[in-house]
């Protein structure tokens, strides 16, 4: 719903399309993710487009959570992972961007053709699939090494720590596949409080073993340092680790949780304008397929998909590495994004009592 | 008369066969794709109805305000059930109708689904399955399906035996499209509806079946009833497991059926008015739901759990199981309309469960993956049932494409039926349909001879006499009509009895007649059927039998020659029908 002086300051915003914007303005505020993945953001988004235009970009580090819409001063741009996106979007702190006109592909493919299946939703534009999947040091195993969702919850097997993001979620689609769920079912059964409490109870199995994590940056460290033995993390950055000519991180594609990564313009940017001309510039064929051959993220526009080669510097092809190829997304779950953004608070609080040490309700 | 005699004719030339055999091809395909359109649009409308009104768990789950889902489950039901009330009270016979009136129609050579009581039936049923009543969506489809068939022939001007096979290719397609199962389809209309295997009748029914399944997935296709991640049968001694399951499971199928006809009954005592009766059952059901919600609607989600170990403790799996079977008993007994299968999947399954994990921990057993047996428990409590033992099978090898789960669940229901139909009756629509006076224990015939009256076959070929009359008159009366024997009536048209010309040959003239009469002779009611004259007639000797109405005035007499007529022309029908190639 657009409010009044929203769609008036649109409307006036609107008028300066295509002007050039001055040296010396405001930068453009962008929040994301940090690490590798923000270094490539910067490489193939941030700093072309800043030649392009002019517009300065000033970078926000954020671990997701639609919190950093309530951030002073807000960003007039957010990376944010489609399920937050539809939950702000709902209680209105989104900008709407369904008019927002995108290029065709490279090949000439309308957009609305282009883009893949649900990528666009009243206030989110996806640019990437990422996946959340779980990973494991190859040198803590050797005999033995974990290949399924399963093995996560086997600490007899494969004994050790295993981080996890402190999030419900992923963590309880998890709980379920290893309990057999199959992977259509799981927000069906989490949907019944006897699917959520066996889901809790089988965390509680291996809470013993959980670091808990919070930056994407972390469960690389982790896996790295030994700390932990397997860890969830978001795909592109264990394959980012791995490009490492010693690294010992193996990925387990089984039960990846696919999920859009999306960009959003806050209620109240202040330069929403130049926000939609980035959007605009971010999700063509070029900038998507340079993404993909550098992070590993699944891009949004088939065009975009038949183009990924090979890794710019370290020459790996790349295909094999992005969770969309079918090698690796036999048993792939699709977050249920709808499913998040009515449940996922009340679900949270649920998870944090237990954190506390409660009991799996 | 029963049915009209035809004239057997030559065997008919290849254009007109051809000509027959694509006709009925043709049927069998319309009834196929639009049977299976509204199926898909059935399951459709249902999950749709179920996510507004905040029954399905997925819509109780994003609901943020709990208010909101606590009033649901309590007044949704209730709602539902009164609106279904009162559509009963537009059907002829002021209920819902079920598989079993499919299977009577059928085997009685009836056919003719009415289509008006089709669709009340499957809109109430719908608003049943919409407000979350613990009932079962595979009935209605069903009798959905037979309707469009029956529908459909009439629509093609076909015949009795035509209008049969329509009606199991309109179920076929249902079946088919419902369970993702085209074999299972084919055998359910086989084994349960039509209870033959003629050619004639497979070729359509087959089309019917893949077409259905083919449309199914072009249009509106829905997501199967459930999926199963992996199974396998660690040992082959867990085989004697099963077929001890099996049995068991017979015994909670009994239980079941034995719960519904009984609840029934109950219903029908109680002072309720019949309008009102669903309402308070889904009121009673809302209210049970409070605490076990496991047992609202159609189960679907209590299913998937019931094959995931850990999802309930032994305790909760018995009392989930028992209050289901009590709710869907109180459901369907007090009026809603709707099915018995989906029920007794949830059921089966939960007592596979619990007969696994029972086993497993008490014997200390290292036995199979709980889903195996609650697989198996699944199909050996439905095959009961349904009387199905081998389309539940093929369901199970269709939806889960697991060999060693299809073995499994064979073995289980190897004996489940035997045992089942020991102490029950073929299944839960035999039983309802011989309580309601066909009787298809006894084979096909005598059902079908049991639909008709000896009223049908009367004959006006007789002779009165008057009691008072002299034997005299009574005697010329018989010889100038050319007859052995004449029934004697008074002015009022009362039957008094039978006299036979030969005794009355040694009477005096003058005698009364009366003297000779013999007041023992056979006679029957009307409306006696045709099954149970045939049966009185065994050691009749003699013309012809009077037939006479509520009050016992003479209406007329039927002849054993007539009987035998109508007993054969009914075994050249059925021949036809069963054996028939084309």
């Amino acid at each position: 719903m657009l409010r009044r002086e929203t769609a008036l300051s649109l409307l006036l915003l609107g008028l300066f399309t295509g002007f050039p914007a001055q040296a010396g303005e405001e930068p453009l505020r962008i929040a994301t993710w940090g690490g590798a993945y923000e270094k490539v953001q910067r490489e193939v988004l941030f700093e072309p487009f800043r030649e392009r235009t002019g517009i300065a970009i000033e970078t926000v580090t954020y671990n997701g959570g639609t919190e950093i819409l309530a951030r002073d001063p807000v960003p007039d741009l957010v990376d944010m992972a489609m399920s937050e996106s539809l939950a702000a979007c709902a209680r209105g702190k989104l900008q709407p961007l369904e008019r927002l006109e995108l290029p065709p592909g490279s090949d000439g493919t309308p957009a609305r053709q282009d883009l893949i299946g649900g990528a666009r939703h009243r206030c989110a534009i996806t640019h990437t699939v990422y996946a959340t999947v779980i990973a494991y040091d190859s040198r803590a195993f050797t005999g033995q090494r974990p290949t399924r969702v399963a093995d996560l919850f086997d600490t007899e097997t494969f004994p050790g720590k295993r981080a996890l993001r402190r999030t419900p979620a992923d963590n309880m689609e998890w709980a379920l596949l290893a309990s057999g769920v199959p992977r259509q079912e799981l927000y069906n059964l989490l949907s019944t409080p006897r699917g959520l409490q066996l889901a809790f109870r089988r965390l509680d199995e291996i809470r013993e073993s959980i670091i808990w994590w919070e930056s994407g940056d972390e469960p690389v460290r982790l896996l790295e340092s030994g700390e932990a033995v397997m860890a969830s993390g978001f795909n592109g950055r264990f394959f980012n680790a791995s490009l490492d000519a010693d690294s010992s991180i193996e990925i387990i594609w089984d039960g990846q949780i696919q999920e859009f990564q999306t960009w959003v313009v806050p209620t109240g940017a202040s330069r929403p304008e130049a926000a939609r001309e980035f959007i605009r510039f971010a999700t063509r064929t070029g900038p998507l397929t340079e993404l993909a051959e550098r992070l590993a993220y699944g891009p949004a526009r088939y065009s975009a998909e038949a183009q990924v080669r090979r890794h710019p510097e370290a020459g790996v092809d790349m295909r094999p590495h992005i969770p969309t190829h079918p090698y690796n997304s036999a048993n792939a779950v699709a977050k249920d994004i709808r499913w998040y953004a009515h449940t996922l608070e009340r679900i949270r609080q649920r998870f944090e009592h237990w954190l506390e040490g409660g009991k799996p309700q | 008369m029963v049915g009209s005699v035809e004239p057997t004719a030559p065997r008919s030339d290849p254009r007109n066969l051809l000509r027959r055999v694509s006709v009925v091809i043709l049927l069998g395909a319309v009834a196929g794709m639009l049977s299976a359109i509204m199926a898909n649009g059935f399951v459709a409308a249902i999950g749709w109805l179920n996510d507004l009104l905040l029954i399905s768990p997925r819509s109780r789950m994003m609901e943020e305000r709990a208010w909101l889902v606590t009033l649901a489950i309590v007044a949704v039901p209730t709602a539902g059930g009164l609106v279904g009330g009162v559509l009963h009270r537009f059907i002829p016979d002021q209920r819902a109708h079920s598989p079993a009136d499919l299977i009577a129609a059928v085997q009685t050579r009836q056919g003719r689904l009415p289509l008006r009581t089709g669709l009340l039936t499957g809109l109430s049923s719908l608003v049943s399955l919409g407000s979350g009543a613990s009932v079962g969506q595979y009935g209605p489809l069903v009798h959905i399906g037979g309707s469009v068939g029956s529908g459909l022939a009439r629509l093609f001007r076909a015949g009795v035996t035509s209008d049969n096979i329509a009606i199991a290719c309109g179920v076929a397609a249902a079946i088919s499209t419902v369970f993702h199962a085209p074999i299972a389809g084919i055998l359910f209309a086989h084994e349960v509806v039509l209870r033959h295997f003629a050619l004639r009748a497979f070729a359509p029914v087959a089309v019917a079946s893949v077409l259905g399944h083919v449309t199914a997935q072009l249009i509106w296709p829905q997501p199967p009833l459930f999926q199963i991640a992996e199974a396998e049968v660690a040992h082959l001694w867990e085989f004697i497991l099963f077929v001890i399951l099996g049995i068991a499971s017979a015994g909670v199928a009994v239980a079941y059926m034995a719960s519904l006809l009984r609840m029934a009954r109950l219903a029908a005592r109680t002072r309720v008015p019949a309008m009102l009766r669903p309402a308070v059952a889904g009121l009673g059901l809302g209210l049970t739901a409070l605490w076990v919600p496991d047992i609202l609607g159609m189960g679907s989600e209590t299913l998937r759990l019931a094959f995931i170990e850990g999802a309930f403790t032994q305790w909760e799996l018995l009392l989930v199981m028992t209050l289901k079977l009590l709710a869907t008993a109180w459901c369907l007994g007090m009026g809603f309309a709707g099915g018995v299968f989906s029920p007794a999947l949830v059921i089966g399954s939960l007592f596979g469960a619990l007969f696994g994990s029972v086993v497993g921990s008490l014997l200390g057993l290292d036995v199979s993956a709980l889903v195996v047996y609650a697989v198996c428990g699944m199909v050996a409590v439905t095959a009961p049932v349904i009387g199905a033992p081998l389309t539940t099978v093929i369901i199970v090898f269709e939806m889960t494409a697991s060999y060693p789960l299809t073995i499994a669940a064979l073995a289980s229901v190897a004996l489940a039926n035997l045992v089942a139909s020991r102490y029950f009756g073929r299944s839960l629509f035999d039983r309802q349909l011989s309580e309601r006076g066909y009787d298809l224990s006894g084979g096909r015939s005598r059902a079908i001879l049991r639909t008709h009256a000896v009223a049908e076959l009367l004959s006006d070929d007789y002779v009165t006499v008057r009691p008072d009359a002299s034997a005299k008159e009574a005697r010329e009366a018989i010889v100038t009509a050319g007859s052995a024997e004449a029934y004697l009536v008074d002015t009022r048209g009362f039957y008094a009895g039978t006299v036979h010309l030969h005794e009355l040959v040694a009477a005096a003239d003058t005698e009364p007649v009366q003297r000779w009469c013999d007041t023992e002779a056979l006679s029957m009611h009307k409306d006696e059927t045709v099954w149970d004259a045939m049966y009185a007639m065994r050691h009749f000797v003699g013309e012809g039998v009077a037939v006479l109405d509520d009050d016992g005035r003479l209406v007329g007499t039927v002849f054993e020659s007539d009987l035998i007529n109508a007993y054969l022309e009914l075994l050249e029908e059925m021949r036809k029908e069963e054996h028939a190639t084309a």
